[in-house]
């Protein structure tokens, strides 16, 4: 037990620290293995009177890449806060791996990393220290966090940046910092809202690396996206989310159904318009 | 262009209060506020012109200083005070330089400091009504002061800004830079003690700033009315030729900034893990790692503090200059009382970073802990050395253990009461980053109240160490003194464990709507 009373980590020592790619730590005991690494039933939340997820049911199926597209104001950033214990839902319920998230937090969170849009960092730490504290904050040990710490630094190409306040980091290089900080305590499952906004195209590959070597070892991934071709590429299910409800969700390429998923997407969502802009803006 | 810049300018200002209702009934009483003071100086300098002319003129020449210079330090202090047409908006626009400068300059006019700066400095005619000369004069030489002001106020600001840039030197020099503020007011109070031979030296202080560019224009309807015509044909040289420069410097300024790179450049790096090495390696030694890394680094901590060092300051200089030694032995309890909330800000320090001990599960109590382990590290030490010290020099150790005993307990009681308290009501703080004077927007009652609550609450749950220390430091008993002091101790250790645990359940309970209201605070 550590000093407050929380549960041993999940896991200490137990990933294999040696790999490049971090994987996932081992099966806790008590969540069932069959269980599905995310279930969310009959979600809902209103702010005021704009009601921003609307009886959202969602089912991420273990070990796999699993994409969430919506239009701005879908309520994707909303469903996400509240999957990762950062927002009371008003209704409904949400399990990780069969832990409730609302009801059994501390076993949960342990089990997922988080990278949120649109929260900051405590970034007058440099990148070294914001990663330790998370990993220290997750109850690992000083020997585990600082390997570990070293190790994603590598991975993530921000050694030379580890001693630099995160404050000075550019927009890409906080992003990755803020992934390293998920990945530390080697979750079962990474929440990950809008990981690739404004990160460069060779760092977005190397995350991309990562991140299916991290599902290639048992781990389940859940990105949202405003980049279709993105997804498309990179994971194997999908949901399409607006208006704060699932449109439709499957494998990639049931829910494409032989079209790109752009078409697709626009098909569903609606709302294209077509037009080519006002005459003044037509240079010739 | 000018017009849509100072419209710009107001709806930005108007669309602010439609945030929230208190900050409408607080601009509210703010305007009756300067309303009032407004009518009172324009009356005042009305019945001026029934006095000597000589004492309107020194009133002037010593108003108008302190509004120029008033005008022209500020900003520095405030950085960001308003920032609605700063440079670095504006610079994406295709606009001439010059005519920036002109919209810049009626801005700063006719927003609300210049229209309040600009009915004052023209309302000073009305102390000359009977001299007509002097009244055009005053007329004309108030805007010319008024625009000096203005044009001050930005030239250094564009000149300042590129220096500016460097995010240390910024944060250094903005709590450096409030020291002698801070000190300003009890100096005033002690000073005034010999007003009553400054008062003779007024006009002679006054006489010295007329010709310096700070105070000309305002004496030259003054030079007029007493008879000194070529004073004041001197003095209007003087002030045109200021404004002239000023606007000139200005020019040089905004031409260069409406060039240069936007980002600022980046800052210091290596230091390795610091205190986390310090700290024993579980969640409570993890967040009082990152508080002490916090406290050392950004300014937003530093400046709450910054009136300890200056408070022994002020207490050898009052014992030095007055007779009355009070201070000295109050300093320790005064310290320790000022430290007791300061907890109360930390979660909205936080801001939405606070995110992360939600996400990572980090428990309450933890959370409560590391945050009061690094403030009692530091707070402790320095309020025993504040309290023993000066007794030791005035050789009156016997009364250290009362003034501890009062001191201490407060103190520690007021971590556990603001372990609670910054769990249920969120301060307005300035965000990372901001100027750590600068009074942020939305600043509600309620908060403000809760603070107030929170000290009050660590004075009454420490009554009985106070009630203690008083009767041993009136009767001089230093058997009592020992008991306060252990009472104070125990009592307040008791309490402080209990606040961890309080409010450590407190934020395992809230802390999602916690977090959503410093989302809120950010104004996402």
């Amino acid at each position: 037990m550590t000093d407050d009373g929380r549960p041993e980590p999940p896991s200490p020592t137990g990933a294999p620290a040696s790999a490049a790619v971090p994987a996932p730590g081992p099966v806790p005991a008590g969540t069932s293995s069959a269980a599905p690494a995310l279930r969310v039933e009959g979600l809902r939340k209103a702010f005021g009177q704009k009601v921003a997820v609307d009886g959202l049911d969602l089912v991420v199926p273990t070990g796999s890449f699993y994409g969430l597209v919506g239009p701005n104001g879908a309520g994707k950033t909303t469903t996400l806060s509240m999957a990762t214990g950062l927002l009371r839902p008003d209704a409904g319920t949400i399990e990780v791996l069969g832990a409730d998230v609302w009801r059994d937090p501390v076993r949960a969170k342990s089990l997922v990393g988080v990278l949120s849009d649109g929260v900051a960092l405590f970034d007058r730490l440099t990148g070294e220290q914001l990663v330790t504290y998370h990993g220290l904050l997750n109850g690992m040990d000083r020997a585990t966090t600082a390997e570990r710490v070293a190790d994603l630094l590598e991975l993530l190409d921000l050694r030379d940046a580890g001693g630099t306040l995160v404050v000075d980091y550019s927009a890409g290089m906080t992003k990755k910092v803020a992934l390293a900080c998920a990945l530390v305590h080697a979750p079962r499952l990474l929440v990950l809202d809008e990981p690739f906004e404004s990160v460069d195209p060779i760092s977005a590959a190397n995350i991309r690396d990562i991140l299916h070597g991290y599902v290639d070892g048992g781990g389940t991934v859940i990105v949202s996206s405003h980049s279709m071709d993105l997804v498309q590429r990179m994971c194997d299910h999908v949901a399409v989310v607006a208006s704060g409800r699932v449109l439709a969700a499957g494998t990639t390429d049931e829910v494409r159904a032989g079209s790109s998923l752009e078409d697709r997407f626009v098909e569903l969502v609606g709302g294209r318009q077509h037009n080519q802009g006002p005459s003044w803006l037509r240079t010739s | 262009m000018v017009a849509h810049l100072l419209s710009l300018r107001w709806r930005v200002m108007l669309n602010g209060f439609r945030r929230s209702t208190w900050q409408i009934v607080a601009a509210c009483l703010g305007a009756l506020y300067g309303l009032g003071v407004l009518v009172l100086l324009v009356g005042g300098l009305f019945a001026l012109s029934f006095a000597p002319e000589r004492w309107a003129w020194t009133v002037a020449v010593l108003g108008g200083t302190v509004a120029v210079v008033g005008w022209v330090v500020v900003p520095l202090l405030l950085s960001g005070v308003d920032q609605t047409l700063s440079i670095a908006k504006l610079r994406a626009f295709p606009i001439p330089a010059d005519r920036l400068l002109v919209a810049l300059l009626v801005c700063g006019v006719l927003g609300v400091p210049g229209v309040v700066t600009l009915v004052a400095g023209v309302a000073a005619g009305l102390s000359w009504w009977q001299h007509p000369l002097s009244l055009l004069a005053a007329v004309a030489f108030g805007v010319v002061g008024v625009l000096t002001c203005v044009a001050g106020s930005r030239a250094l600001e564009s000149l300042t800004s590129s220096l500016g840039a460097h995010r240390r030197y910024r944060e250094v020099m903005g709590v450096l830079v409030f020291i002698p503020l801070i000190l300003a007011g009890p100096l005033i109070i002690v000073a005034s003690t010999g007003l009553s031979s400054l008062g003779d030296d007024l006009p002679e202080i006054a006489r010295v700033l007329s010709f310096t560019p700070v105070g000309a224009a305002w004496s030259v309807p003054g030079d007029l009315a007493l008879g000194r015509p070529g004073e004041a044909l001197a003095k209007a040289a003087i002030a045109l030729a200021t404004l002239a420069l000023l606007v000139l410097l200005w020019r040089v300024g905004l031409r260069r900034a409406l060039v240069a790179s936007p980002g600022a450049a980046a800052t210091g790096s290596a230091k390795g893990l610091g205190p986390f090495r310090w700290f024993p390696a579980t969640p409570t030694g993890a967040v009082a790692a990152r508080t002490a890394v916090y406290w050392l680094r950004d300014p937003r901590y530093g400046g709450s503090l910054v009136i300890v060092p200056l408070l022994p300051v002020l207490a050898v200089f009052l014992a030095a200059t007055t007779d009355s030694d009070w201070l000295l032995y109050a300093l320790g309890p005064a310290i320790a009382a000022l430290l007791a909330v300061t907890l109360c800000a930390d979660v909205s320090y936080d801001g939405t970073a606070f995110a992360a001990h939600l996400s990572t599960g980090v428990s309450g109590r933890a959370d409560r802990a590391g945050r009061v382990i690094t403030l009692s590290l530091f707070a402790v030490p320095i309020v025993v050395l504040a309290t023993v010290v000066p007794l030791a020099v005035l050789g009156e150790l016997e009364l250290a253990p009362a003034l501890l005993g009062a001191g201490l307990g407060v103190m520690l009681t007021g971590f556990g009461v603001s372990s609670v308290a910054s769990t249920r009501f969120l301060m307005p703080v300035p965000a990372a980053g901001e100027s750590p004077f600068k009074s942020p927007q939305g600043a509600s009652l309620t908060s403000m109240l809760g603070m107030y609550a929170a000290w009050a609450l660590s004075f009454a749950f420490a009554l009985p160490e106070l009630v203690l220390a008083g009767v041993a430091l009136a009767q001089g008993s230093l058997a009592l003194g020992v008991a306060a002091l252990v009472v104070g101790v125990v009592l307040g250790s008791v309490l402080l464990v209990v606040g961890v645990v309080r409010g450590g359940a407190s934020l395992d309970a809230r802390a999602p709507e916690l977090l959503a209201r410093l989302r809120r605070a950010k104004g996402a």
